[in-house]
């Protein structure tokens, strides 16, 4: 279990990361959500040691992370690089053995990574010669190829084409089922929602939401409501405590200020009878976002 | 050794080894020596024998004195004894020249085209021959006339510390050699291998791969793995020289060029080459270390000449002071400097064989930037781990001012 407490980071008179307190455990997923300079990477940065934090502590099953743990950390950065004049078989075997795997093993993972993920071309190719999404790949298997307990991915999606982000996405659950602990940084709330057990929104530096990403979205109340009707929409923005209504597709984005006037909403759209759609659901992690960090600048 | 810092030591060397960069590196210079020697020696084939042909006439005694001396004289004196026959065969140019010995005076003709005739030989064998006719002329006896013509005999001696003398025009031949070759080598060594590490870690600064190395290392690891891996290519790059230069040795041991150079070092004791080669290593580790510090200062591959520029120049002042300091041994500052790290290696090696300085003298310089390395290294993991992963817009020499100032 990997531990954060009271932990802060000051450059100069800039506060980067306040008083932050953070859990990861097992098997589980933590999304780190902010804007930029929000001290995602910061935070990572402190984790793997590159930077010292002003204060607090950062704990691997009760001890400061040593030399011997970061072996079996695996770390994508945001900005990524590859050796370019190597063969993606060199630099595997020897980001492999930094990791504390033995070059043979590594041959033998590689094989498997490169046929799983897809990847086009062969293991003697150098990564000049590969395309941006294979070159991509190649980075992913390079932070993943030894089976790390403790995964840190900064903005993994970013960059990634659709097919890539969902190769990647497969890749954090699978390693997730097999019982990593694992971090990772986005703006796409989407992708954070499908993936992530647990969130944490970062607003200049200081936690503002955490915890289960189902109990966050509750906690807002289940405030947006969607119809298919005919019905116009004068006649729902005048129900009481429809606070905002907009038209969405072949219906209507509604939203209101609490969850009793879903039922009033219902009643009246219902009145004669069968409608395509109705639903009624917590704010999405966007909207939330929206709310907690964007609107409040 | 630590795991890490051997893994990372293996794939710097491994990466370079199989390269064709450090292969052209190691080659050209012994490309470039052997096409150098094939000229020279196609010249000397193409020349054919120089040895001028030179037709004596006039007192057969004289001529046999010639035919005897042939060697020495650097000539081979022609059968042909007759003035016609000589300039027939000299229009022909069938012979160099045609030396008319008199009684009192010589004349020698010679062809434009003629193999060049050594005069110089011929007037002293001459006077010779000339002095020892006139004192039996004078009625001198043998010793005497031995003595009259024997000639004035200038040995050159230098005097050492330790009393021994040695021979002079043999130590100052290789003594220059030894300046010079000393000088080059430490300085294209230290350019080569300076400008190989500072790229080596601006690339993976650069390319943002420096991240990925130091979550799973630390920055120490990668610093000493880094420059022990290139220190070890520079260890090899030397030891393939020594295995090219002992092959070609023990291929041309009997030519005639080495043997001169062999008998010219003869004096450059075993001690002595193995102490030069120490301080070379010693130098390039010391290179390396400033070299991977200030390298952390680059943002990009644009910024690595701007790096290691000052490093060349600090590598060529040693190089100068050699040359200078042949000429003042005992200037005052020559002395210091000889001591100075990152200079010393260029100037105290030259200094001992000299017998300008003994040997404790000598190791006190070579101790001094060894513990300089070491130091230097401890200093460099510091402002290396400090600096691997930021990028600053300030340039490469203000940011190193910076972080000797401010080093917490």
């Amino acid at each position: 279990m990997i531990q954060l407490t009271n932990l802060n980071k000051q450059f100069g008179n800039k506060i980067a990361v306040n008083d932050m307190n953070m859990t990861l455990e097992p098997g589980k997923v933590m999304g780190l959500i902010g804007q930029n300079g929000a001290g995602k990477t910061t935070t990572f940065r402190m984790i793997l040691n590159f930077i010292t934090p002003t204060s607090g502590t950062i704990t691997w099953n009760g001890h400061p992370i040593t030399q011997a743990d970061k072996q079996k950390i695996g770390f994508l950065p945001e900005e990524r690089g590859l050796y370019q004049k190597l063969t993606i078989e060199e630099q595997i075997l020897y980001f492999s053995e930094l990791h504390g795997m033995t070059r043979s093993d590594a041959k033998i993972a590689l094989a498997d990574w490169l046929k799983r993920l897809d990847v086009v071309g062969k293991a003697t190719d150098k990564v000049q010669s590969l395309s941006k999404g294979n070159a991509q790949k190649v980075q992913m298997i390079a932070s993943l190829i030894f089976n790390p307990e403790f995964i840190i991915l900064d903005e993994p999606f970013s960059g990634l084409d659709p097919v890539n982000t969902s190769i990647m996405m497969a890749e954090i659950v699978r390693m997730r089922d097999n019982g990593a602990m694992i971090i990772f940084s986005s703006h796409d709330m989407n992708n954070v929602t499908k993936i992530s057990d647990n969130l944490t929104m970062l607003k200049q530096g200081k936690i503002v939401l955490q915890g289960g990403v189902q109990d966050i979205r509750e906690q807002f109340g289940r405030t947006k409501v969607y119809v298919e009707g005919p019905f116009s929409i004068d006649e729902l923005a005048n129900i009481t405590g429809v606070t905002h209504i907009k038209p969405q597709g072949a219906g209507f984005d509604i939203t209101i200020s609490n969850e009793t006037v879903g039922h009033q909403i219902f009643d009246y759209v219902t009145r004669h009878g069968y409608i395509p759609a109705f639903s009624q659901q917590p704010p999405t992690l966007d909207d939330i976002f929206r709310q907690e960090v964007a609107y409040h600048e | 050794m630590n795991n890490g810092l051997a893994i990372v030591i293996k794939q710097t060397y491994r990466t370079h080894f199989k390269s064709r960069g450090y292969w052209l590196l190691v080659l050209s210079p012994i490309i470039f020596a052997v096409v150098i020697g094939g000229i020279i020696f196609g010249m000397a084939k193409m020349q054919g024998n120089t040895t001028p042909t030179v037709a004596v006439l006039g007192d057969p005694q004289v001529r046999k004195v010639f035919k005897v001396d042939e060697k020495s004289l650097d000539i081979k004196v022609s059968k042909i004894t007759d003035g016609k026959a000589a300039n027939k065969a000299l229009t022909a140019k069938d012979i160099d020249g045609i030396l008319i010995i008199e009684s009192d005076n010589a004349t020698l003709t010679t062809q434009p085209k003629s193999n060049s005739i050594n005069k110089e030989a011929i007037i002293s064998v001459l006077g010779n021959l000339s002095r020892s006719q006139k004192a039996s002329e004078y009625g001198l006896t043998t010793e005497q006339t031995q003595a009259l013509i024997k000639p004035f005999n200038l040995k050159s001696v230098v005097q050492q510390t330790n009393n021994k003398s040695t021979d002079g025009d043999n130590s100052d031949m290789a003594n220059y050699g030894i300046a010079v070759a000393i000088g080059i080598v430490t300085t294209m060594i230290v350019m080569w291998y300076t400008s190989m590490i500072a790229t080596e870690i601006a690339n993976e600064k650069s390319s943002r791969i420096m991240e990925t190395l130091l979550a799973a290392t630390s920055a120490s690891i990668q610093y000493f793995g880094k420059m022990l891996g290139i220190f070890a290519l520079a260890v090899t790059h030397l030891i393939i020289y020594i295995i090219a230069g002992t092959i070609g040795y023990l291929f041309l041991q009997n030519n005639t060029l080495l043997s001169g150079i062999k008998q010219t070092f003869s004096n450059v004791a075993i001690g002595f080459a193995i102490y030069a080669v120490l301080f070379i290593l010693v130098a390039v580790a010391l290179y390396l270390v400033l070299t991977a510090m200030i390298a952390s200062l680059i943002n990009d591959n644009a910024q690595v000449q701007q790096a290691v520029q000052p490093i060349t120049f600090l590598a060529m002042i040693g190089y100068m002071f050699s040359f200078v300091m042949t000429n003042m041994p005992n200037n005052i500052a020559i002395k210091i400097l000889s001591y100075v790290p990152f200079i010393s290696q260029s100037m105290m090696p030259v200094r001992l064989v000299t017998k300008v300085e003994t040997w404790p003298a000598a190791i006190v310089a070579l101790l001094i930037s060894l513990v300089s390395v070491i130091a230097l290294a401890w200093f460099g993991k510091r402002i290396y781990a400090k600096n691997v992963l930021s990028y600053s817009d300030d340039k490469i020499m203000s940011q190193l001012i910076k972080n000797i100032k401010n080093r917490h």
